[in-house]
């Protein structure tokens, strides 16, 4: 894999965003990261299963995640976890997003509805 | 549908459409995906039927969707923004264009529609029976922990002695000696024909008779009133059915009392509910119904019923004549429950050698029981219509693809002016299925009525047929037809434009002349795909329809024709003297003009069951087990002239074998070639075992031929008469032969019979033509069916290569013309044109020839006189589909041969 300055990534797609947030405390399988996404984002995210495996072979492709070996629970099962690259991505996305949060708030878009 | 097989099936399908991803994808991706799709699919079923149809809907309707766009435009970049292909925008203008183009070509949309509609319409109809009479669990609590007991009767090699009537006495010893029932109940193996009572009018009603504890064991109580209750006698509960028919839907009924046969007076305590059957005609034994369908009602058989009892007080173990149906303890399997039934069987055998010995027990779960012997006929069907709808999709695939080249000079354009491959794929798997959803809405009114004309076409017979219907479940599956339909016939064509090359299209000079080599590859792909499912179905329709005659060129062994049948009972005044009874009976018939000859038995062949019988052969001395079992009968009046059974050796029985005189028996062929190998039958003395030593022996008169008794297919048994005269039966079938049409007699012979006696009662009046035909209805259903569909595929096949071969012409007519200029004669064009058909038809028919063969043995089991490999069948259905080919392809080869060169050459 060639390398890439993490800047030629971003924006992230909302889903790919998300999948890496899911992967950072932990490696996850299929079903977990759905499971998780699907939490985390509510019904603002509805995510097919179509939907995620193409987004995990883009963010495969671009090496921001690693497939790694499944469980014995069900040996079909694999794993997903975040590479280094990966990381640095997200945080660079989260700086992106808060900075155009940031923005908001300064032309109180944000006003009164604190979280 | 079962939970677990639900799962499955979508499983299954989950499978096969991964595999419109493209191979990298799926090497990475494909388990992962299916074990997350079977976790979340698990949670969808906890939350009912219609949430799971409703996943997988969505779920199925994603994954196709992700793969093709996969497939066409996999992003080679993270952050491109969202997908163009999802915009919703510019979705509603594909739709809005898809219905333009469906208006401007109103004879393509058409035909289409209605070729996608008959073939999923069809198709779910199909489904709703197979989905109604196989999937949906039986109207019992918790059905599929309920089991048949049987007893095995290893003695008889015979089909269906494996599942052979139990005796109360071994019943007994199965419940209480088992461990793997929390609970078990019997009822007699047959139904009876009971006279019914109530106020004046006397019916003849069906009655099924069950230990109290039965209604209990199935789960169910009455909708009025109650069932029964332990050691209960002289109560009556009704069907749904009858209680409408008979009280009128009445609720005050229960409580009445009502007078059975013989004069019994039983109460009436309830009225089961309308979805209740019990049992199915398929849960008797063998020897099970008369021809009667459904139950009217259900009388107790308390154990204390001197029915059960043996001269000693205790239950009979000699005598089988019980079905057992019990309810497995949980954790316990049907193989588990088998086992400890052997054993228990194993352990009676030795403490009861002399009724016992080489008698098994059998367990069968419940629905195989019940649906077990209609399955193969219906997954057939199933197949069958299938292959159809296959058939369908290429051929409409075809046309989609057919047009979507003739439009390539449009697409060219479009692409052009910057729309992308992805778009233009897009707009064309819009546009597919927009007709499939059209079609699918259509199609549910093919699917009605198709269902009705299913439902009142299938053989009476047919076990749970009622229960058949349109339910939410069908709709599911019917919606997923239409989806998958709309993909396969818009996946080709999406995936041929988009390997179109714009600029050869428009750099064509606008006269379309030139089609990708790849969209000529897919057509022809598709018509060889349809010919070899033509193929396939044509030749099951053909092993069928040579089953199905060889089934009706069965000799039956009596002249079926100008022959009335009859059930009766002898009314009360007959009981002081039965035989003078029939004596004036049979004058009195065979005194109405147009009857030859009259005579009545206890068993009609093809229409009543059959009972058997020990023979012990004097002389021959045998162990009771050891002992010949052979179907017993009784002849009254001139019953074998009447039914034109053959007498072969000795006599017939006469007025002389009265009670008092020596007793006689006549036996048929098989039985003499059997139990007198040496030809000595007329003469022998036999007489009913196990007997007591100085029970009287029965002299052998005469020898019969056989006569096809259960079914035309299957092989006749040994048969034993008793005369009528020294034995008379209280409830005889009459067998009545006429010099003209029989059924027109059948008023006549009523009213005289009427005449005769007012309190007798006579039923089920049928010519045996209609008894014969009825006989084989299950097996003509199912071959009208399949030749229905034989039929269809040829016709669409037919059409598609109609359809290939008039564009191949139309995009040759330039090389025809240079040819033809060229000096080729018209003989040279059409076999150029003849040779091209010739090649799809040899290997369509080839692939259809092979598929065939590799599929015909799963059909062993629905022919009969024919092989799996019918050479006849084989060689004559490949040769009738390419002769279809190339008939098809003559319109087409005449337009080439009437080509003018000078015209061709001018416009070029």
């Amino acid at each position: 894999m060639p390398f890439r300055p993490v800047d030629a990534l971003l924006p992230l797609t909302p889903i790919a965003f998300e999948i890496l947030m899911a992967l950072l405390d932990e490696d996850r399988h299929g079903y977990a990261v759905l499971q998780h996404v699907e939490e985390r984002a509510g019904s603002a995210l509805p995510l097919r299963t179509g939907t995620l495996y193409r987004a995990l072979a883009r963010l495969m492709d671009d090496a921001l995640i690693e497939q790694v070996a499944g469980d014995a629970t069900d040996p079909r099962r694999r794993y997903y976890r975040i590479t280094a690259l990966g990381r640095e991505t997200a945080a660079a996305e989260a700086r992106r997003l808060a900075d155009q949060v940031a923005a908001a708030r300064r032309h109180k878009l944000l006003s009164g509805s604190r979280r | 549908m079962t939970r677990r097989l639900r799962l499955r099936a979508f499983a299954a399908l989950h499978g096969v459409l991964l595999y419109a991803y493209p191979r990298g994808f799926r090497a990475r991706f494909a388990d992962d995906m299916q074990s997350v799709f079977e976790s979340r699919l698990a949670w969808a079923l906890d939350r009912g039927a219609a949430a799971s149809w409703l996943f997988a809907l969505v779920s199925f309707a994603d994954l196709l969707w992700g793969g093709l766009v996969e497939r066409l435009a996999p992003h080679p970049h993270l952050s491109h923004p969202r997908s163009s292909l999802m915009n919703w925008d510019a979705l509603r203008n594909d739709v809005k264009f898809s219905l333009r183009l469906m208006r401007r070509a109103p004879l393509f949309t058409a035909l289409a529609i209605a070729a996608l509609a008959l073939g999923i319409g069809a198709t779910g109809a199909i489904f709703a029976v197979a989905n109604g009479v196989l999937l949906r669990p039986l109207p019992y609590r918790d059905p599929g922990r309920l089991v048949m007991l049987w007893s095995n009767n290893t003695h008889l090699a015979t089909a269906g002695a494996d599942r052979n009537p139990v005796s109360p006495a071994n019943f007994l010893d199965y419940k209480n000696l088992s461990h793997s029932f929390s609970d078990a109940q019997a009822m007699y193996s047959f139904v009876t024909n009971e006279s019914y009572v109530d106020g004046g009018s006397t019916d003849i009603v069906t009655a099924a008779t069950v230990t109290p504890g039965m209604f209990a064991l199935l789960g169910r109580s009455a909708a009025i009133g109650r069932t029964m209750q332990d050691n209960e006698q002289h109560v009556v509960v009704l069907s749904h059915a009858f209680w409408k028919r008979r009280y009128g839907g009445d609720r005050s009924v229960v409580g009445r009392t009502v007078t059975g046969s013989g004069g019994a007076r039983s109460q009436i305590i309830g009225v089961m509910p309308e979805d209740f059957v019990f049992p199915y005609k398929t849960m008797l034994g063998a020897s099970g119904f008369t021809t009667a369908q459904a139950t009217d009602i259900w009388l107790p058989l308390p154990w204390s019923n001197a029915r059960l009892l043996n001269a000693a007080g205790g239950p009979v173990r000699s005598v089988h004549f019980f079905a057992g149906i019990a309810r497995l303890k949980p954790g316990v399997t049907a193989a588990d429950a088998q086992r400890d039934l052997s054993q228990v069987a194993a352990q009676l055998a030795q403490t009861y050698p002399q009724t016992n010995d080489g008698w098994g027990a059998t367990v069968v779960p419940l629905a195989q029981q019940t649906v077990g012997a209609i399955r193969p006929a219906l997954l057939i069907l199933l197949a069958g219509v299938g292959v159809v709808l296959l058939i369908v999709c290429a051929n409409v695939a075809n046309l989609v693809l057919s047009r979507s080249l003739a439009r390539q000079r449009e697409l060219a354009v479009r692409a052009a002016i910057g729309a992308s491959r992805a778009q233009l794929a897009r707009q064309s798997l819009v546009e597919s299925l927009s007709l499939a959803i059209v079609s699918g809405a259509a199609s549910v009114f093919v699917f009605l009525v198709s269902l009705n004309a299913l439902r009142a076409l299938a053989p009476a017979d047919t076990p749970r047929i009622n229960e058949v219907g349109a339910t939410p479940g069908v709709f599911g599956f019917m919606a997923l037809l239409t989806l998958v339909t709309g993909i396969f016939v818009a996946v080709l064509p999406a995936v041929a434009s988009a390997k179109s090359d714009p600029q050869g299209a428009l750099k064509d000079g606008g006269r379309g002349s030139t089609t990708g080599r790849s969209g000529h590859r897919l057509r022809g792909v598709l018509v060889v795909g349809e010919l070899a499912l033509a193929v396939m179905l044509t030749a099951g329709a053909g092993l069928l329809l040579r089953s199905f005659v060889a089934v009706m060129n069965v000799n039956p062994g009596f002249a079926a024709d100008r022959l009335l049948t009859l059930k009766m009972s002898a009314p009360p005044r007959a009981q002081s003297g039965l035989v003078p009874f029939y004596d004036e009976l049979f004058a009195r018939i065979e005194s109405i003009p147009g009857v030859v000859s009259a005579g009545g038995t206890t068993r009609m062949p093809l229409s009543s069951t059959e009972v058997s019988t020990k023979l012990e052969i004097e002389g021959i001395p045998k162990a009771p087990a050891e002992l010949p079992e052979v179907e017993m009968r009784r002849s009254i009046g001139r019953f074998f002239t009447a039914m034109g059974i053959p007498i072969l050796q000795g006599r017939d029985f006469t007025a002389e074998d009265r009670i008092g005189a020596p007793l006689v028996a006549i036996v048929n062929e098989t039985l003499a070639r059997r139990l007198f190998p040496n030809g000595h039958a007329v003469g022998s003395r036999v007489r009913m075992g196990p007997a007591r030593p100085d029970a009287p022996w029965m002299t052998i008169v005469g020898v019969i031929g056989d006569v096809h008794h259960t079914t035309l297919e299957q092989a006749p048994k040994p048969e034993f008469y008793i005369s009528g005269r020294q034995g008379p039966p209280g409830s005889p079938m009459l067998a009545i032969r006429t010099s003209g049409d029989p059924g027109a007699m059948a008023e006549t012979i009523q009213r005289e019979l009427r005449a005769f006696d007012a309190a007798m009662p006579v039923y089920d009046v049928k010519t045996m033509d209609d008894v014969r035909s009825a006989s084989v209805s299950q097996r003509r259903f199912l071959m009208t069916l399949v030749m229905l569909f034989g039929g269809l595929a040829v016709l669409l096949a037919a059409i598609g290569v109609y359809g290939v071969m008039a564009l191949a012409v139309s995009e040759r007519r330039a090389e025809v013309g240079v040819r033809v200029a060229l000096g080729a004669t018209a003989t040279d064009i059409l076999g150029l044109v003849l040779s091209q058909a010739a090649a799809l038809g040899v290997i369509g028919t080839g692939l259809g020839l092979v598929g065939a063969l590799s599929f015909a043995p799963l059909m062993s089991h629905q022919l009969f006189g024919v092989v799996p490999f019918d050479p006849v069948t084989f060689a004559a259905v490949p040769l009738i589909l390419m002769a279809v080919a190339l008939a098809a392809t003559l319109g087409p080869a005449r337009r080439a041969m009437r080509v003018d060169p000078t015209e061709m050459l001018r416009g070029g």
